[in-house]
Order: structure tokens, then sequence, then C-alpha cells
């Protein structure tokens, strides 16, 4: 089975390769002279007044993790849809119910407001 | 040493060296982005264990979902790490201690002994499909599991609206649906005003 | 595989399922603060959960789901005892969330979700389900503990008990990986048959037990696994303080004898030390360190890491009796916590929480019967004759002793006479100290009712304990007679 991968661990040391050699090499290749001046960070001239990163809103995390929920639960289609004809009504409905599960709280969700971003 | 334990090797080194960073590395989204690394190593290790949609949902879910999540909880948090980590050094010994002897005892126990789990395992042929085998257990013999998932994302679900969402006061946001489905009778009023003199001027 | 019959074994777990959607999608109908409603369908549903579960008993041990699903007399015990912890979990915190404004629809949803992975974990027979039940039940506590989105001290507690939680989770998850290398099996009778006939990696069992056995030692707080159990105990809002305390203690009790009892119990000379050690450290750090509290939220929670050292002592010793003592030991000490807690939310009124040693003094003065209640629970609590706990306490070292265990036994006792001290100094508080405040201790009617049921039913089983003692006996040896 795994020598159908084969291509995709070539395709990444290609990758890798390409994404690491340039940078490899401008480090070697490039002249590298620092002074404090150039060191120093740069925001229009000032001193940098704070930290890059900032607060995010909680809404993103939100929206975040519903889109988790809802990728695993695509996570459990593939599989179901590979072999739905062998596993007949049964695997039907056992999906369906899954996903009946997991629409109760989509449309817990969206009557909760938790999809409107305001 | 044969192609497949290269690899392995490669990607087990990769992982502890990913792992280690993680906990080390002195910038929280560089310790999420070797997170990230940490789990491609793994999906490539599940991989070599002929694991294939687990390998890629790993990547698919955890690289692609998780870390997103993580980077914005990481983000949000704004923490100074330099204070959350005071005394990760003095602590470091003892850790390190402990870990060693998990680490011996691990390879103690695992070293090179045949398990009821690994006994009699073949290579299966290129055409063997893992997504076709964990489907015809999960929809059928594992039904009680499956649906029980289904509950643990629901819970997750509720949970996390009820600890996040909160309405916001004097919002001014519009809403298009309402904005349409307006009717006439819901904005204009017409109002009967009483002329000021009756009868008398529409006659002159 | 036969759907009908491996539904009508589940039949109380379905049911709980559709009506937690429906009370979900139902809640977000009903207006108003109350949500009266919505706690009478919970309510409801609860009673309809018990009449399922006894309507569908049936004798004897019924493996359904491919094995997964275990309907047996145990865990129709159990999972009644767990509806009726939650009913009256619900009664008793009605008034103190409403005042707080917490008694929302997630709240009561969240502990029915927990509910149903209690029943999850009572009836499991194969390690998915028992994780999977395990895990619905801490993910619905954990959120529960951070609904008090405003207070600083249940974020806190719901943050320690995530990660800790998750840490256990992790422990276990890997100890239950090893067992399945060394047995190749996940079902817990193909487990303990495969280990019977010695096909199996004996030093990868061992080391993949002792994962199991922390995992599960965090989960019960049980020492040394049991820092966050005061902190979670006093952070978390007192109705979540005593749906964490009470009923899944009863599902911790099953998954200790799915495990340990059903799955490994030829490893019982090994888990047995480590039960021994981990029992008799929790008894004295437990009995020793609620002296010096003078929070009762957190007197309770190292009173509470006694208790499971004292159910651990029923469960080491290895026989029916032992474990039959540690059953009756779980269904006392919830019946205890319940009324322990929900007497702290009686005292407690809008703005004022009733947590501290110095509430209670002069208690007798403001009100009799509420004193003579907490009496009865106190006394239970630290073992004194004629009330259950003091019957539990025996039966579980009466057990320890039969198997030769007189050192455990006679340091069990010692501590729990150290821990008699703490308990009745609250007896002494309420009725020899004058009263620091005399407001009227408001109540309704059905709290106070239900706290008369729970401390005179304390003292009904301690006079009458035979039934219940027997029926927990039958229900353990059935499950165990299987193989």
């Amino acid at each position: 089975m795994l020598e159908n991968y084969f291509p995709v661990l070539l395709f990444i040391c290609v990758g890798l390769a390409v994404g690491v050699v340039p940078m490899v090499l401008g480090k070697l290749a490039a002249p590298n002279r620092p002074d404090d001046a150039k060191l120093s960070p740069y925001e229009c001239g000032f001193e940098a007044f704070e930290d890059a990163r900032m607060k995010f809103d909680v809404r993103y995390y939100l929206v975040a993790i519903l889109f988790i929920l809802f990728d695993l639960e695509i996570a459990f289609l593939f599989p179901w849809a590979v072999v739905l004809k062998e596993i007949g009504m049964f695997g039907f409905v056992s999906m369906m119910i899954f996903l009946a599960i997991l629409v109760v709280g989509f449309v817990y969700e969206w009557m909760k407001g938790a999809l409107e971003w305001e | 040493m044969n192609v497949e334990s290269l690899v392995f090797y490669v990607f087990a080194a990769l992982m502890i060296f990913a792992g280690l960073r993680v906990i080390t590395a002195r910038n929280p989204v560089h310790s999420a982005m070797f997170l990230v690394l940490a789990f491609c190593s793994a999906s490539g290790i599940w991989m070599l264990l002929e694991a294939e949609f687990l390998s890629i949902t790993l990547v698919l879910v955890y690289v692609g979902a998780v870390m997103v999540l993580f980077l914005f909880v990481v983000m949000m948090l704004d923490i100074n790490l330099d204070q959350l980590r005071e005394g990760f050094w003095r602590w470091f010994p003892f850790g390190a201690a402990l870990a060693l002897v998990m680490v011996g005892e691990m390879v103690y126990v695992l070293g090179n002994r045949k398990t009821a789990a690994t006994e009699g395992l073949v290579r299966h042929a290129a055409d063997y499909s893992n997504i076709k085998e964990l489907g015809r257990l999960i929809y059928t013999d594992y039904v009680y599991p499956f649906e029980i998932a289904a509950v643990v994302l629901l819970v997750a679900m509720v949970a996390a609206i009820a600890l996040t969402l909160r309405r916001r006061i004097g919002v001014k946001s519009q809403n298009p649906g309402k904005q349409v489905l307006v009717k006439k009778a819901d904005r204009l009023r017409i109002v009967p005003v009483a002329a000021e003199k009756s009868g008398s001027d529409r006659a002159a | 595989m036969n759907l009908a019959t491996n539904l009508y074994h589940a039949g109380a777990e379905v049911f709980l399922l559709t009506m937690v959607c429906v009370i979900l999608i139902a809640d977000l109908f009903v207006a108003g603060r109350g949500k009266m409603f919505t706690y009478m369908m919970v309510q409801l549903t609860l009673l309809g959960c018990s009449f399922i579960t006894v309507a569908t008993h049936t004798d004897g041990v019924a493996i359904v789901f491919s094995n997964m699903y275990v309907d047996d007399l145990m865990s129709d015990v159990l999972k009644l005892l767990a509806y009726l912890a939650v009913s009256m979990m619900l009664v008793y915190s009605r008034t103190y969330l409403l005042t707080r404004g917490l008694f929302s629809g997630e709240f009561m949803s969240l502990a029915l979700f927990a509910l149903l992975g209690m029943m999850v974990m009572i009836s499991a027979s194969h390690f998915l389900t028992l994780y999977l039940g395990l895990e619905l039940l801490s993910l619905s506590l954990y959120a529960m503990v951070a609904l008090q989105r405003d207070s600083a001290v249940a974020t806190e507690a719901a943050m320690k008990y995530f990660i800790l939680g998750a840490l256990a989770s992790g422990l276990l998850l890997y100890g239950m990986s090893m067992i399945y290398g060394a047995t190749g099996s996940l079902e817990i009778y193909k487990i303990s048959d495969a280990i019977e006939q010695g096909v199996y990696n004996k030093q990868l069992l061992v080391f993949g037990l002792v994962f199991v056995v922390s995992g599960l030692a965090f989960k019960l707080g049980a020492v040394p696994f049991h820092m966050w159990v005061p902190d979670v105990y006093h952070g978390a809002p007192t109705p979540m303080t005593l749906l964490i305390g009470s009923a899944p203690k009863l599902a911790a009790f099953a998954f200790v004898m799915r495990i340990l009892v059903e799955a490994l119990q030829p490893l019982a000379i090994q888990w047995s030390s480590m039960l021994a050690i981990m029992a008799i450290l929790s008894i004295a750090i437990g009995n020793l360190s609620a002296i010096a509290q003078t929070n009762i939220k957190r007197m309770f929670a190292y009173s509470t890491i006694a208790h499971m050292g004292y159910l651990l002592l029923g469960v080491l010793s290895g026989t029916i009796e032992g474990y039959s003592s540690a059953m009756f030991y779980a269904v006392t000490y919830v019946l205890m916590t319940l009324g322990g807690f929900g007497m702290i939310m009686l005292m407690s009124r809008e703005g004022f929480e009733a947590d501290n040693l110095s509430d209670y003094k002069g208690l007798n003065q403001r009100s009799p019967w509420l004193a003579f209640m907490m009496l009865l629970l106190m006394f239970s609590m630290a073992g004194v004759p004629p009330t259950v706990g003091f019957y539990a306490k025996f039966s579980v070292l009466q057990a320890v002793v039969q198997t030769g265990h007189f050192a455990l036994a006679i340091i069990a006792v010692l501590f729990s006479l150290v821990g008699a001290f703490f308990y009745l100094r609250v007896v002494k508080l309420m009725y020899f100290d004058t009263p620091e405040s005399h407001e009227p201790i408001q109540y309704q009617a059905d709290t106070s009712l239900l706290i008369t049921f729970n401390g005179l039913g304390v003292l009904f089983l301690g006079i009458l304990p035979g039934t219940l003692m027997s029926i927990c006996a039958v229900s353990v040896q059935q499950s165990l007679l299987l193989h």
C-alpha cells in the first residue's frame, strides 16, 4: 500500500528542498554586514510602540471552534461515502442519526445567534 | 536498513525535535508552528503504519483547523511568555529526570518485544484501502461509539457557545432580511389631518 | 446483530439523548427568567429515564452493540442512583442559580449530557465506550464549571480542572493502548480471557496498568493525584461542585469495576498494591488537610479525597464483599455529599455564599431542624453510628480485615478518628456557638423537603442498611459471575 504514497514522499522532499535551499543559499552567499541601525525595529521612523501581537475578539474563537466541529463531522463522511453500498441501510441510517445529532447543534447555534457577527 | 525504516526515523526525529521546540520556543507563535510540524511528522508515521485515512485526517483537521484555533488563542491571549516561563529552568532538571526515567522504562518494556497486537502483521498489497476497512466497521459494528462521538461534538458546540457568546448591546448592525421584509404598514402611518375650516372653505 | 434488542437494552440512553436534544431546542423558545418549563422537562426526563431503566431491566447480563454495551444489575442500580443524584442536584441548586442568573438552559442541558456520559461509562464493556463516556462527562463538567464567566475563581477552577483532566485522559488512553498492545483487544471480557489464557506480554500489561491506574486516580481524586480537587471544589459555583462531587463518583466506581476488576482481575496482585498505597495516602492526607480548612467547600473536598481512599480500600480487598462494600460506600458517599452541598446552597442567598465554617455558627438557634439535618450528615460523614456512614466504613473495613490487611485497616480507623474531629467541629459550631448573623434562612418548600429526605435517609439507611447492601452484593456478584 505504501508504494502508492512514494510520489507524495518525493513531493515532500522536493517541496522542502525548494523552500530550504534558497534560504540556505541566501544565508551563505549574500553579504551580511549588520549594524545597529539595520537591526533596530522600524515603524515609520518611530520606535516600536507595542508588541506586534494583539488581542483578538473572542468571536473569532467561536467561529473557529464551530468550524472545527463541522470539519470533524465531514471527516466522518468520507469513509461512509466510500463504503455506502456495502454497509447498506444500517450504515445509512447510522450516519443519518449522526448527522441529525449535529443538526440539532446547528439549529441550536443558529437560533442562539452564534453565527451572526452583529 | 530499508527505505521505510529510514523514513520512519526521519519522521520520528523530526517529531521529537518539533515537540521539544514546542515547549522551549520563546515565541508562542513559533511554538504553535512547531506543533504543526509535529503533527505533520506524526501524520507521516501514521502513514507508515498504513493508516492512510487517519494520517490525512490528522493533516486536514489538526493542521488545517485545530492549529488555526491555536493561533487564534495564542494571539488572543497576548501573553508575556517570559513571565509565564519563570522557573522553567529551575524545574527543568527534575522534569528531565522524570522524563528520562519514563523513557528508560518504555525502552525496557517495549524494546524489541512481540506483542499480541503486532503478531503476524504483514504489509498490505497496493490495492488495500484503509478507508474502506474503517468504513465497514465504524457505521456498523462501532455504531454505538460513533453516535456517542456525535454527542461529544454536540456538547462541544453547546459548551463553546455557552462560554463565549455574549450579547452585545448597542450594536448598530443592519439586518437585510428584516429590511427587505418591511411592509408599507410598518413604516408609513397615515394620519388623518382635520382641515382647519371644514365645508365652507371648499364651497368657496 | 439485532438492532431492536440493542436499542431495548440502551433504551434509557436513547430516551435521554432524544430528550436532551428536544430540551436544547425547546429552551430557545421559552422566554422568561424562571425557565421553569425547561426545569420541569428535565425533571420529567429523569423520571422517564428511571422508568425506562426499571422497565427494561432483564435478569442476567446482556452484552449488546458488538460487545460494547453491557446491561446488568449493577449498571441499572448505578444509573438509577445517578438519575436521583442529578435530579436532587437540580432541586437544591434551582434557587441558588436563579438568584445568580445562572439558571439557564445550557446549565440543564449540560447536566443531562454529563449524565449521559455517566450512563455510557456505567454500561461500557469496551475501552472505547469507557473512554468516550468519560470524555462526554468531563467535557460537560469543564464547561459547567466555567459557566460563571465573570467569576475569576470559577474560571481558574475550570482551567485547572480542564488541564489536569486532559492530562489524566491522556494517561488513561496511553495505558489503554498498552493493554491493547499486550492483549490484542479492547473488549473488557476478551481482555480478561486473553490474560487468563496467558497469551499476553506481562511487562507491557503491567506498564499499561500503571497508566490506567494513574488516570483513574486522577479522575477519582485519590492522592497523589488529588491536587485539583480542593481548588475545583472551592472555585466552582456550588451547584457545579455538587454535580462534580456526587453522581460522577458512581460512574467512576463503575469505571474501576469494569477496568480493574472485570478486565484485569488476573493482575489483582499488581493493582491492589497500587491501590493500597493510594488509599492510605488519600485517607491520611484527606483527613489531615481537612482539619486546617476554614472554607466548608474545601473541607468537603479534602473529605472527598479521604472518602475515595475508603472506597479504594473496598476495591483492593479483591473479594465480592469488598466490591459490594465499595459500591455501598460510593452510594452513601453520594447521598452525604448531596446533603452537604445542598445545605450550603440552602444557607446561601442572593449575594451571600455560606461557604465559610463560621457561617454555620449557632445554626441551631436560627433553624433547629436544618441544624439537626446537618448534624445527621456530619455524623454520617464522620462515620458515627447509627448513621449510614458508619455502616459503610464498617463494611469496607470488614472486607479489608477479612483479606488479612490488618495494617491497612488499623491505619484507616486511626485516620477516620482524626477525621471525626473536623466533622464534629461543624456540629459544635452549630450547637454551642452564637450565630454571627441573624438573617432568616430563606428556602423553598421543595428544597427543605429534600434536605429532610436526605438527612433522614442517611439515618434510615444506617439503621436498616440490609436492603441496599444486598442489592450491592447481588449486582456485583452478577457482573462478576459472567466469567
